[in-house]
Order: C-alpha cells, then sequence, then structure tokens
C-alpha cells in the first residue's frame, strides 16, 4: 500500500483523478490500528468482504481497479506476483485513462 | 406434559444422530479425539468431536473449554501458523461462550476461568500477538533438518523423522523437506513415495482448516501449492532415476499448477528438456525461471547454474551478446506476465456495491463520479 501513497502525490491537486481504497476487513479495530499507522491521505472506505468479492470478482487481495470518466473499468490487476505495484506504474494506468 | 415428552424424544434423536456420525464413540474416547485431533491442528475433526463430548455430561466442562481454547486461537492467535491463514474475528464471540458454557457444566473449574479471562484481555486488546511457533513441533522441524547434512544417517531414521514430525503437527511441510533429502542421497524410490503422502496431507490440512484462508483465492493457491511441491519433487527425482517420460509427465503438473512461475520447477523442465536434447524447449524453460525475480526468483546458486546452461546452448538471432540477449528475452517475459494479469471486468461499467465509511455509515460516491477512479480493495491482514 505504501506505494499508492507515492504515486498520490503526483495527482493530489488534480480534481480529475481519485483514490479510493476500500478495506474488506472484518476487524474494525484492526483496521484502525492499521489506518494509523499508514495515514493515507486519500478516503478510505469498507465493504463486506463477501459482497465485495462477489461484486468485483475478485478471490484474492489487494485488488486494484481503474476506472475512466464514463465510469468503464478499464484495467484491472490482482494477485501477487503480478500486482503492478510500482508508483510509476500506477500513474501510467492513470495517466492512460486521464488523456482518453 | 406431552410436550415435554416430545421434546426429549426429540432431543435423544439428535444425540443418536450426532453419536452416529461421530461413529458410536462415547463421550470420553470422542474428548480423547477432538483433544488429539486439536493438538495436531485438524481444527474441523477436533471440533466435530469436542461438540459431540460436549453434549455429554460427565465431559462437557472439559470439551466446551477446549472448544473455547480452539475458538480464541482461530479468532486472535492464528495469523502465523501456517502459510496464508488470517485471525478469524467471527469466532471470538464464541470462544466467550463456549468458555461460559465449561464453567455453567463446572463452576470450579479453574482453567477453564484461566482461559475466559485471556479471552476477555484478548477482547479488550488492541493487538494480541500471534501465536509462537510450538516447541515440539520446531524441535522435530530441527530434528529432520539435521538430515540434510548427515548423509551418513540410515534412511530408516530420515523417515522416522518424517513420521514424527508429521504426527506432532499435520501439515504437509516434513512430507516436502523428507522427499528433499531423500532425494539428495539418492533414494529416489522412496522420495517418490514421500511426496505422494505429502499431497493428501496438504490437501487434508488445509480442508480443515478452510476458513482460516478468509478468501477462496488464497486457499485455491494453498491446494495448487501444495499439489506442485509434491509434483515437482516426485517428477524430479523420476529424472534422476532416467525416467524422462514419467518425469515430464509430473513436472509439467507442477508447471500447471504454479502457471510457469515457479522458479525450481522452470529450472528441472530446462535441465529435463537439456537432457532430451531439446534445447528449443530448455532455453524456454531457463528463461522463464531467470524473468522470476525477488521472493520467487529462486537460490543465487540455481540461478547461477540456469545462466550458465542457458549460455551453453546454442542460440538462434544475431544479438550483440549473451547478456545483452539474456536481458531483453527476460523484460519481453516479465512485461507478458503483467499484461496477462489484467482480467475479468476489464472494459465493463464499476458495478454496483454497498460501500461504508469506517465507522458504518453510508459513503457517498457521488464526489467519484466523472473522475479517473482508483480503486483497491485490501485488508489490514
Amino acid at each position: 500500500m505504501p506505494h499508492l501513497k507515492t504515486a498520490y502525490t503526483k495527482y493530489q491537486n488534480d480534481p480529475s483523478v481519485a483514490f479510493l481504497l476500500i478495506s474488506i476487513d472484518e476487524d474494525a479495530k484492526r483496521l484502525q490500528r492499521y489506518l494509523d499507522e499508514m495515514k493515507f491521505p486519500f478516503p478510505v472506505a469498507r465493504a463486506v468482504a463477501a459482497q465485495a468479492e462477489q461484486a468485483m470478482g475478485f478471490d484474492n487481495i489487494p485488488a486494484t481497479f481503474y476506472v475512466d470518466r464514463s465510469g468503464i473499468v478499464r484495467y484491472q490487476l490482482g494477485g501477487i506476483e503480478s500486482h503492478g505495484d510500482s508508483p510509476s506504474r500506477v500513474s501510467w494506468f492513470i495517466d492512460q485513462l486521464k488523456s482518453r | 406434559m406431552r410436550s415435554m415428552q416430545t421434546l426429549r424424544v426429540f432431543t435423544t434423536c439428535i444425540v443418536l444422530v450426532a453419536a452416529t456420525a461421530a461413529g458410536q464413540t462415547p463421550a470420553r474416547e470422542q474428548l480423547a479425539r477432538g483433544r488429539a485431533f486439536w493438538d495436531q491442528r485438524l481444527s474441523k475433526s477436533a471440533i466435530a468431536a469436542l461438540e459431540v463430548a460436549a453434549r455429554d455430561r460427565a465431559t462437557a466442562a472439559e470439551a466446551h473449554e477446549l472448544l473455547g481454547r480452539i475458538y480464541i486461537f482461530k479468532g486472535w492467535q492464528q495469523e502465523a501458523t501456517f502459510p496464508g491463514w488470517h485471525d478469524e474475528p467471527s469466532y471470538r464471540a464464541r470462544a466467550i461462550a463456549e468458555l461460559k458454557a465449561a464453567l455453567a457444566a463446572d463452576p470450579t473449574r479453574t482453567s477453564a476461568q484461566e482461559a475466559l479471562r485471556m479471552a476477555d484481555a484478548f477482547a479488550a486488546a488492541d493487538k494480541v500477538d500471534p501465536a509462537p511457533p510450538r516447541d515440539e513441533v520446531k524441535a522435530l522441524d530441527a530434528k529432520l533438518e539435521s538430515f540434510r547434512t548427515a548423509a551418513s544417517a540410515p534412511v530408516d531414521d530420515v523417515v522416522a523423522a518424517i513420521d514424527a514430525r508429521a504426527k506432532a503437527q499435520a501439515d504437509p511441510a516434513p512430507y516436502f523437506t523428507g522427499a528433499q533429502i531423500l532425494i539428495d542421497r539418492g533414494e529416489h524410490d522412496r522420495a517418490i513415495a514421500i511426496a505422494e503422502r505429502g499431497v493428501a496431507v496438504s490437501d487434508r490440512f488445509i480442508d480443515e482448516n478452510l476458513s482460516a484462508y478468509q478468501m477462496s483465492g488464497k486457499s485455491e493457491g494453498s491446494y495448487a501449492r501444495g499439489r506442485a511441491t509434491a509434483a515437482d519433487l516426485i517428477g524430479w527425482a523420476r529424472f534422476l532415476k532416467n525416467d524422462y517420460a514419467g518425469a515430464a509427465a509430473k513436472l509439467d503438473e507442477a508447471a500447471r499448477l504454479t502457471e510457469g512461475q515457479d522458479f525450481t520447477n522452470q529450472f528441472h523442465l530446462g535441465e529435463l528438456a537439456r537432457a532430451q536434447n531439446a534445447p528449443e524447449r530448455a532455453r524456454e524453460h531457463y528463461l522463464n525461471a531467470l524473468s522470476l525475480t525477488g521472493f520467487s526468483g529462486g537460490p543465487p546458486p540455481l540461478r547461477q547454474r540456469a545462466t550458465q546452461a542457458l549460455a551453453a546452448l546454442p542460440r538462434s538471432g544475431s544479438e550483440p551478446s549473451f547478456d545483452a540477449w539474456l536481458e531483453a528475452e527476460l523484460s519481453r517475459r516479465r512485461e507478458a506476465r503483467k499484461a496477462a494479469a489484467l482480467k475479468s471486468l476489464v472494459d465493463r461499467p464499476l458495478p454496483k456495491l454497498d460501500v461504508t465509511t469506517i465507522d458504518g455509515r453510508p459513503y457517498d460516491t457521488s464526489s467519484l463520479r466523472g473522475k479517473v477512479l482508483l480503486l483497491t480493495f485490501f485488508a489490514s491482514w
């Protein structure tokens, strides 16, 4: 998750881009401890794990979706090794969608 | 009066059904079975046996207490026990309920009082550390590991060490470690037999603890890893026996299960292809292996052997140097793997999903409309 904080610095003043983290934690205390530690500069919401997995069709976390201006998912990343979790990779996806 | 009788008949029926399901053994025996299963971390079987024992007045207090202790472990402490396991908060209230039931059955039971105090403290704590590794399991692991370098020890001692460790905790690790030790000693047939037993043990251990994985992707990954580890060990032992066809079947099976992303398995497939005089195929496997990096990148000595084997293979194309060619091939493979990870919801509208704020109020998503959005689902575990 720290890579999202780094990537976000590029877009924090850009009104056309939004980041949203959605936690599927069941244990609210543990989640709060994690958030206190991470101090994410963008919003964090919660969803029920089973509902989120079913609606979004992922079976492992983290699962990342890049959505374009018209609400269409354009990129989806999941799994472990291939997570694409470098800040430059995150901003590559976002810049692709911004330029559409 | 009549309804009272009906109720009693009904209760008797339930107890009979449960006793039949559990093999018609008396409560005391179920309690012992439950304890033994739990010692091996076979959770489902332990819970089933203890639930039967908890219905008999003679064993109720003991059985409820042990159920409570199991649920404490599952709820707060199981995180580091086995790869892929996470705490299950849904068991926390059940832990306290079982311990209260134990004390209802026997208010003087001090061990249940202690367990309940522990559960209450965990419930109030901000953070509970995972259970430390068990000393008896650690000692048996160390004993088995010591045979890696004890080349003169009798093979029967190695097998005995595998069995002793497997008896202490029912996970597949001793079978896989043991099979590797036996391969290193040239005991290929015994290695194959041990690895084959490891497959069934791995599947069962995951079945018995399925809810600890929390997500189907994690449990499926764990099943696949167990089966792939065994298939690779068996395939490699067959290769060393010069049974190339048999080796290919098993090494390919491991490659399917790991989606071609296990370093050792790809290296083994490279060695097999080279022995079979198939340089093209050997090159693909060595390159696949070397394109894996970081945690899945394999140990440096094996990486070096793969690189040397690759350099010795005849090469097509007119690249200026081996190093430049290798770098281009590896980065092409890494990019292809990243592209393959993009999937499923792509080009479809973002589905509707109920989302709340951290403290449980509905989350207003209207401010996100019309923006480029990055959405990441995560958990703190």
